[in-house]
């Protein structure tokens, strides 16, 4: 679904990601591990058509899609989760999700996926007229997710979801990614604070200073002594 | 670039000597240089959006004017006597909003100018002996070692203010080489990072506010002593807009395009002279048209055309 | 006496009315974008001299008509001078001082061009409504009665627009936050312009309204712009609410001080009171975007 091939990224002159491939199948869940600060995000952000000087190949559905804008990519299905989830504050949960529905292809079913999303987060609904900004970080998180849900994405692309959880909420992201991805939903996850989402992966990727470092299934990365001990914390 | 810019400028009299007319539009281009090098100094390298740049000039034109006038102070004194009033005058104005953001900054430092005006031609400014409407028609010309320079014979006061927009540019060259100018560029990238290294934004941002002004009221005063007489129409938005302009050609942040820039500007200003009302509307659609194309000026083009020349690689960008 | 004071009162409201609809206008723009616009005292001018033309045409007699006609022109100017000035210089680092430049070269163009096209002298546009309420001493205009149920009417539509339909809610969006608003897929450059446009139709509006009491002349919006501008800080840039309180204060010190002290005095008398309140609060009465 997702194929990368020879991905360079910049962030003004510094050069982050380093001929950068990797592949994402149709209904997979893929994990990317990494030490902080070596360009987990910004291979989420380059997808999703939010980094703005890249180069090389990006494919979506065997379509290139790479330099297109973000509105673009919305429209077409991928969506990015925020790791510091980058809400409107001063909107409440209601007009958040709305907002979150503002591609053109996710308009007509914006009530559906409401349902859809209330269903999955119960809180959501009770605290639907509530501004974001006075919500817990755990709801927050859960209304990010909510509404990346909203553009009606076949294809996403979340970043960090623990950051800034309780510790006893990570297995409720778990279910939620396995969940949404039962739905149909193809994900790549940057995520190394939940072996329960590792252990979701149909493959890993391992990226260290902007170079993909290893590649391979569940399987191989526990063969790998120097994976288990830093990544996986097992 | 500096050195080479004064170089052919000292030369100019040996070819324009002759001509009263091109000898003043010579001197008020020193003096525009001047201004505008300290504005760029405020706004290109320390990011301060300060917009009372004109207010200051007339400030200290004002003020060398009628401390020579009222009390009997000889005009090069009272130049001096006019930077250090404009200065105090721009910490004054510096305290208050110099912790403010960007915006607010341009706004406190307009209103400066704004208020300047009706209060010079009221009756604060009738009391301090501004002349109120009718402004000051009798400005003592200026002396040095009992040489009274006239305005008949432009080449002494040619080289008096050439001397005088050298020593300017010198020191803003050095604030920009020193300690402060790297201070500055380090504010400019991060706040947070530059007050982590211990830069206190405020203490400079209010001592370039100071420089800047000292400079600025004693060209002012310069000025009052060459022209011999000043109103308030030096606030109108024409004055405001030259120097603007003169920024844009010399590119901000690029000193000494500012230098460039005036001498490229004021010629331009007299070119379009036949224009008439034409001239200003032309003027407006050139800033437009300069900030789209140009947007760092000339010499961001020559540095863009010497580093083209070298082959520099940059990435290849989607 | 009495009589006076409500005059003073009236005048106060009257302006006011008329100052927030245009200072909403600004902080929407700098709340929206951060770009500050110089020219949004010439855009005063620009709605004052399209009325002014459009009275010229025969078919034209009514106000109604008038706004009709004017509210396309000025959201297309706007939209088209968002795209064509400010945009492209967005990509720069240094590019709030870059957008102050090119709008102050924009409103040189526009105010000398007024002056060529229709001289220096004022010109004036007919009143909105005639008559007036009577009662002894006590005279209240219809048409500043008009005027101030137009630009309230004005601002109440605006708010309806940003909390009720979608491209007012990405407007809101990217105010308060840009990367959030790219996320969900809004296209920032269409808002930027979008709001650009709006504001000027508001200030233009707000032009159209004041002409009648006021004239239009090629400089005056100057005033307008530093008004705009000093109720804008005042009032918390990016700050809707703040905006409009701010408004009003100015509107009725302006006026208080006019009559007792003398107009000369207003201006000084409004930075004096702005420069407090910055002093306390630097970030104006109300804060951000609200």
């Amino acid at each position: 679904m997702i194929e990368i091939r020879d991905l360079n990224a910049w962030y003004q002159d510094f050069h982050v990601l380093k001929n950068v491939s990797l592949t994402v199948e149709k209904g997979q869940v893929v994990v990317m591990l990494g030490p902080n600060g070596h360009g987990k995000s910004t291979v989420l952000k380059s997808i999703c058509g939010l980094v703005e000087k890249v180069s090389g190949i990006i494919e979506y559905e065997s379509e290139s899609i790479t330099g297109l804008g973000s509105e673009k990519l919305v429209n077409m299905g991928i969506t990015y989760i925020a790791e510091n989830r980058e809400l409107f504050p001063q909107m409440t949960v209601l007009e958040n999700l709305k907002l979150g529905a503002y591609s053109r292809s996710a308009r007509a079913s914006e009530k559906h996926n409401l349902e859809k999303v209330f269903d999955l987060f119960p809180r959501l609904r009770e605290r639907r007229s509530q501004l974001a900004s006075t919500m817990s970080g755990g709801e927050a998180r859960m209304l990010a997710i909510a509404r990346g849900l909203m553009s009606n994405a076949r294809f996403l692309a979340v970043d960090e979801p623990s950051l800034g959880l309780q510790p006893n909420l990570r297995d409720e992201v778990a279910r939620i990614i396995r969940k949404i991805n039962t739905q149909g939903i193809t994900l790549l996850v940057v995520e190394q604070n939940i072996p329960q989402i590792t252990t979701l992966a149909d493959k890993l990727y391992v990226l260290e200073e902007g170079r993909i470092s290893f590649e391979g299934s569940k399987e191989d990365a526990l063969g790998n002594d120097h994976l288990k001990e830093i990544f996986l914390g097992m | 670039m500096l050195v080479g810019i004064w170089a052919i400028v000292a030369v100019l009299p040996l070819f324009f000597g002759g001509t009263d007319f091109i000898m003043h539009i010579l001197i008020m281009c020193l003096i525009w240089s001047v201004v505008a090098s300290c504005w760029d100094l405020i706004m290109g390298f320390a990011g301060i959006f300060s917009f009372g740049q004109v207010a200051f000039f007339v400030i200290g034109s004002y003020t060398s004017a009628i401390v020579s006038a009222g009390f009997g102070v000889p005009p090069i004194f009272a130049v001096f006597i006019a930077g250090g009033f404009t200065a105090l005058v721009g910490i004054l104005v510096g305290l208050p909003c110099l912790k403010l953001k960007g915006a607010y900054i341009a706004l406190v430092t307009f209103a400066v100018h704004m208020i300047l005006e009706p209060v010079l031609k009221g009756d604060i400014g009738q009391a301090i002996g501004t002349g109120g409407t009718r402004g000051l028609l009798s400005i003592d010309p200026m002396t040095l070692f009992g040489y009274t320079f006239t305005t008949a014979s432009p080449i002494p006061y040619f080289y008096l203010f050439f001397l005088v927009a050298v020593a300017c540019s010198v020191i803003i060259l050095l604030v920009i080489r020193s300690h402060w100018g790297t201070a500055f560029l380090a504010l400019k990238d991060s706040q947070e990072f530059a007050t982590c290294l211990g830069v206190s934004a405020f203490k400079y941002k209010l001592m370039v506010f100071a420089l800047t002004s000292f400079l600025t009221g004693m060209m002012g005063g310069f000025y009052a002593h060459y022209v011999g007489m000043l109103s308030t129409r030096m606030l109108g938005i024409d004055l405001f807009v030259t120097l603007m302009v003169i920024l844009v050609i010399g590119g901000v942040g690029k000193f000494p395009g500012a230098i460039l820039g005036a001498f490229i500007t004021i010629a331009i200003n007299e070119l379009l002279s036949p224009l008439g009302p034409f001239r200003p509307i032309t003027m407006g659609a050139l800033v437009v048209i300069l900030v789209l194309l140009l947007p760092d000026g000339i010499v961001g083009l020559i540095q863009k055309l010497s580093r083209g020349s070298r082959g520099r690689l940059s990435p290849k960008v989607h | 006496m009495i009589f006076e004071i409500a005059d003073v009162i009236i005048s106060g409201l009257i302006n006011g009315s008329v100052y927030a609809l245009m200072a909403v206008g600004l902080t929407l723009i700098y709340g929206v974008s951060r770009a500050f616009n110089f020219a949004y005292g010439s855009f005063y001018s620009l709605g004052g001299y399209i009325a002014f033309l459009l009275f010229g045409l025969s078919f034209i007699n009514s106000y109604f008509l008038v706004f009709l006609l004017a509210a396309p022109i000025l959201l297309l100017f706007g939209f088209f001078v968002e795209k064509a000035l400010v945009a492209p210089l967005r990509k720069r680092d240094d590019w709030e001082i870059k957008v102050m430049m090119i709008t102050l070269g924009l409103a040189l163009l526009l105010d000398n061009a007024y002056q060529v096209i229709f001289g220096a002298r004022m010109k004036s546009l007919p009143p909105f409504l005639g008559g007036a309420f009577e009662a002894g001493d006590f005279y209240l205009s219809h048409q500043d009665v008009g005027i101030f149920f137009l630009s309230i009417g004005g601002i109440l539509v605006f708010r309806w627009f940003l909390n009720n339909t979608r491209t007012g809610m990405s407007v809101r969006a990217v105010a308060q936050n840009p990367a959030g608003a790219q996320i969900v897929g809004i296209p920032k450059e269409f808002v930027f312009a979008a709001t650009f446009a709006i504001s000027t139709v508001m200030v233009g509006m707000g032009g159209i309204l004041l002409a009648q009491k006021y004239f239009i002349t090629p400089m005056g919006g100057w005033d307008i712009l530093v008004k705009a501008w000093v109720i804008t800080a005042f009032g918390g840039m990016g700050s809707i609410r703040g905006g409009l309180y701010a408004a009003f204060i100015v509107g009725m010190l302006e006026a208080f001080v006019g009559w007792y002290f003398g107009m000369t005095w207003t201006l000084i008398v409004l930075f004096a009171v702005l420069l407090t309140t910055l002093a306390v609060r630097p970030q104006g009465l109300m804060g951000k975007w609200g």
